[in-house]
């Protein structure tokens, strides 16, 4: 009989595993708040078959999904449902060009380029009133979002000019893809990084060429340039990882999920010989402490009580137990594991005006949670739900790296790992 | 990683005994493929509700006549009454407020009427005593237009089979039709997710009021997503207000599992959503760590694991073309060999094959080429010797054998 019958899949993305099951439309936050868009069931693994038999099934409406990937997290058959709309987007995308404003939102590292050589004027200017209303009225870009600070210094400036000729010393080392936020917007983190490595006897290295990871190119449909400068992304990595026999160290959650599993599961680049080499900053170390070959010491007087919020893209990774149980390490630091709910915001998504209503409405069972949770800050490995969280409770939000160098006892981490 | 418990599964079961080790201090971490069956609970809890197609009237007395290989049986029948109010009290401060015996079954109705003993339901959910006295005579049952998961008809018919006067309203509100715009999508669960503020209940409220002045009773859809907005319907309704089950995925289910869930987290638990232990390491009679899908090169190394990882429908069991087996760790199960034995034809049937499972010895030791594990505990669905579906005793097994393992593992240190 078995040689009669199909027993294994024959679709990439499991879709014939799906028993409708209707587990993935209960998590669903977009569907949750609006009936414009028809779930992740629907819009995913039954649509599917439709668009297999003729691409005028195409639903317009698949545009709402955030791509949060909770209806994968939920699904109890192990459906790639996130992926089957992701891909049915690409094909019913192609040859379309993108509009002025998302090619804008997608290019983070080229607005962040011209944004940090005027950072003062940028700032001052992307935060006036007149400005907002018209990238709201011409852009449709929402007028209540404040756009990320520019730094005026970028990180690879900084790390140039401050850090790299001190780095070869240490007796490891480690690479970092530091993604378009810390480059552009927050150099602090990836200094806070090298402070944290280099206490541990770990020099850091930028990659030979690194460009944006492309999360939000993929978002906005730009996915030939996505393409292109993943095979850029790709290469580096390859060249540190099998020449320098270094690992990849990352401190975003969704740059992380794009290298490792949307590169061959969107784009098409397979990255999957590399992908072990690629983590979070703090899965790296975690494994070092877990294994005894390195220890941290943290300040004595260090005192916060702070809530952790799981991105999506790290619960998709399963990796959010490595950096609450970093933090948890720190004597003086009560942590709180929030219940796992999307802020809203889902990269650049929630800074377009059509948007912004239902970003805020998914995010709203978040921030209560926040709210119920009485902390000072917020931690979290992902940098579009810091100014989500920030905008929205007022909360100051923290990466867990900058809490671990905020708390760690530099000199005595040093003489603890022999320095 | 070191725990001192890793919990592989992540439904009813795994909670309650994550939750019974962590309020004990333990660092537990639970691995949950994805949501588990607890989704489709529709507000009840069962101990044992049938033996030998007849209906249980006392669970306790019943299960002290169980066949060896029967769960229960080997907790030790003496141990129930005990274990059954351990469970009752971690529901309770869970957040989950339940009603019932141990020693005397009520009757749930299930979506399509059929009335079934059970064990504990929601406070809030309709349930019956005694199917000779019934507490009123008149039910109003609230149809909402165009809802998929509430078989209205089937329900009324049921009900009217238990005596009842039935008057099926049907109503809506703006709130409800817009929701009607995605025709797949007006489910329990979505309503839930609208019928939250007091403006919108009002409305349904005013509804309710206008069309069922006459009842004794009003039913309403269990789609009310938690207590305060039931208590906040139920205060805008004059008559005496009671939700219904509908058809999975439950609000109910959902509810529940979300507040064992953060009770778990509070107590400082760490629960794997969407990740799947892939393997394990044996080292004599003991498994020393496991390996998951998404934590990959970093086990999770612990002192005690526990198998709770459900039956066929969660992928705890797998059946091929040529066998029955547990996927992890090819444990021993009791599964016919015989493949023509798994199934027989008709599907309301007793069936064979749900009374598959792993094996285990007296102290749900999971086995391994006969010989027990001696860190590797099965509960819950996973188990063999009992029958979910024709015995209902498939949520009683979930929480005892769960409290059962804990205590048998806090008792080890």
């Amino acid at each position: 009989m078995a040689d009669k019958m199909q027993i294994c899949n024959i679709s990439e993305n499991n879709f014939e595993q799906c028993t409708k099951c209707s587990i993935c439309t209960t998590v669903c936050p977009v569907a949750a708040v609006t009936t414009d868009y028809p779930g992740p069931k629907q819009a995913g693994p039954d649509g599917e078959r439709y668009r297999l038999k003729d691409p005028a099934y195409y639903d317009k409406m698949l545009k709402l999904c955030l791509n949060c990937k909770r209806c994968e997290v939920a699904c109890p058959s192990g459906v790639h449902i996130a992926d089957i709309i992701q891909s049915a987007r690409m094909k019913a995308g192609e040859g379309k060009r993108a509009s002025l404003r998302d090619t804008m939102l997608a290019n983070t590292d080229l607005l962040g380029m011209v944004a940090n050589k005027v950072a003062p004027l940028a700032n001052a200017t992307l935060g006036l009133a007149p400005t907002k209303l018209v990238m709201h009225s011409v852009m449709a870009i929402d007028k209540h979002r404040t756009f990320p600070a520019y730094s005026r210094t970028k990180f690879e400036t900084w790390f140039k000019r401050h850090a790299q000729s001190r780095q070869d010393a240490y007796p490891k080392h480690v690479s970092y893809f530091h993604g378009c936020y810390v480059n552009y917007n927050f150099p602090k983190l990836g200094q806070d990084l090298v402070k944290l490595m280099n206490a541990m006897g770990y020099g850091v290295h930028l990659l030979d060429k690194e460009q944006c990871c492309g999360v939000a190119l993929i978002a906005n449909g730009l996915y030939k340039q996505a393409k292109r400068q993943g095979r850029v992304n790709a290469a580096s990595i390859r060249q540190t990882v099998n020449t320098d026999h270094r690992t990849v160290l990352t401190t975003s959650s969704s740059c992380t999920f794009n290298l490792r599993d949307e590169y061959p599961a969107i784009l098409g680049i397979d990255t999957r010989d590399v992908r072990d080499n690629i983590m979070l900053a703090t899965r790296f170390i975690y494994r070092l402490i877990d294994e005894e070959k390195v220890k941290l010491v943290f300040k004595k007087d260090y005192q916060r009580r702070i809530a952790y919020h799981t991105a999506c893209h790290m619960q998709r990774m399963g990796w959010q137990l490595y950096s609450i149980e970093l933090l948890r390490m720190i004597p003086g630091l009560d942590l709180q594991e929030l219940e796992q709910e999307c802020c809203g915001i889902s990269g650049t998504y929630g800074f377009k005006k059509e948007n912004y209503e239902r970003s805020q409405a998914i995010g709203s069972v978040l921030f209560k949670h926040i709210a119920d949770a009485q902390v000072e800050a917020v931690a979290t490995d992902c940098e579009t739900c810091k100014w989500q969280i920030e905008m929205s409770t007022g909360l100051p939000v923290e990466n867990p790296i900058s809490i671990l160098a905020d708390a760690l006892d530099v000199e005595a981490t040093r003489q603890a790992n022999g320095l | 990683m070191r725990m001192d418990t890793v919990i592989m599964g992540g439904g009813l079961s795994a909670l309650t005994c994550g939750i019974a080790l962590a309020k004990r201090g333990q660092r537990v971490a639970i691995v949950a493929s994805g949501q588990s069956t607890l989704l489709f609970n529709g507000g009840s809890m069962e101990l044992l509700g049938c033996v030998d197609g007849k209906a249980v009237t006392s669970p306790l007395e019943a299960i002290a006549a169980l066949p060896a290989e029967h769960p229960y049986s080997k907790l030790g029948a003496d141990r129930i009454s005990e274990l059954a109010s351990e469970a009752h009290s971690l529901l309770t401060d869970a957040g989950i407020v339940m009603e019932g015996k141990a020693d005397a079954n009520h009757w749930r109705i299930t979506p399509i009427g059929v009335a079934k003993p059970a064990w504990l339901t929601l406070s809030s959910h309709f349930s019956i005593d005694s199917l000779g006295e019934l507490p009123c005579k008149r039910l109003a049952l609230m149809c909402i237009r165009g809802f998929f998961d509430q078989p209205n008809g089937m329900l009324a018919e049921g009900l009217k089979g238990l005596g009842f006067e039935v008057d099926k309203l049907e109503f809506t509100t703006d709130e409800i039709t817009a929701l009607r715009r995605s025709p797949s999508e007006m489910r329990a669960n979505s309503l839930a997710k609208r019928l939250v503020s007091n403006a919108s209940l009002q409305r349904v409220a005013d509804e309710i009021n206008r069309l069922a002045a006459d009842a004794d009773m009003v039913l309403f859809p269990s789609v009310l997503a938690d207590e305060d907005v039931i208590q906040t319907l139920k205060s805008m309704v004059k008559k005496p207000l009671r939700l219904v089950a509908t058809l999975p995925p439950a609000v109910s289910g959902n509810r529940m599992q979300a507040l064992l869930r953060h009770y778990f987290r509070m107590l400082g638990g760490n629960y794997l959503m969407g990740d799947t232990v892939v393997s394990g390491t044996l080292e004599g009679d003991r498994l020393t760590s496991v390996t998951t899908a998404k934590l990959g090169d970093m086990p999770l190394r612990a002192d005690n694991f526990v198998l709770a990882t459900g039956s066929f429908v969660s992928k705890g069991l797998v059946a091929d073309y040529g066998r029955v087996y547990e996927p992890i760790l090819d444990l021993d199960v009791d599964a016919d060999a015989d493949r023509e034995q798994w199934t027989r034809f008709g599907v309301l049937e007793p069936q064979a094959y749900s009374r598959y499972g792993v094996k285990t010895d007296a102290g749900l030791h999971c086995l391994k080429q006969g010989k027990p594990i001696q860190n590797l505990r099965a509960i819950g669905s996973v188990l063999s010797g009992h029958d979910a579906i024709k015995m209902g005793d498939g949520t009683g097994v979930s929480l005892l054998t769960a409290l059962a393992a804990a205590q048998s593992i806090l008792a080890t240190k």
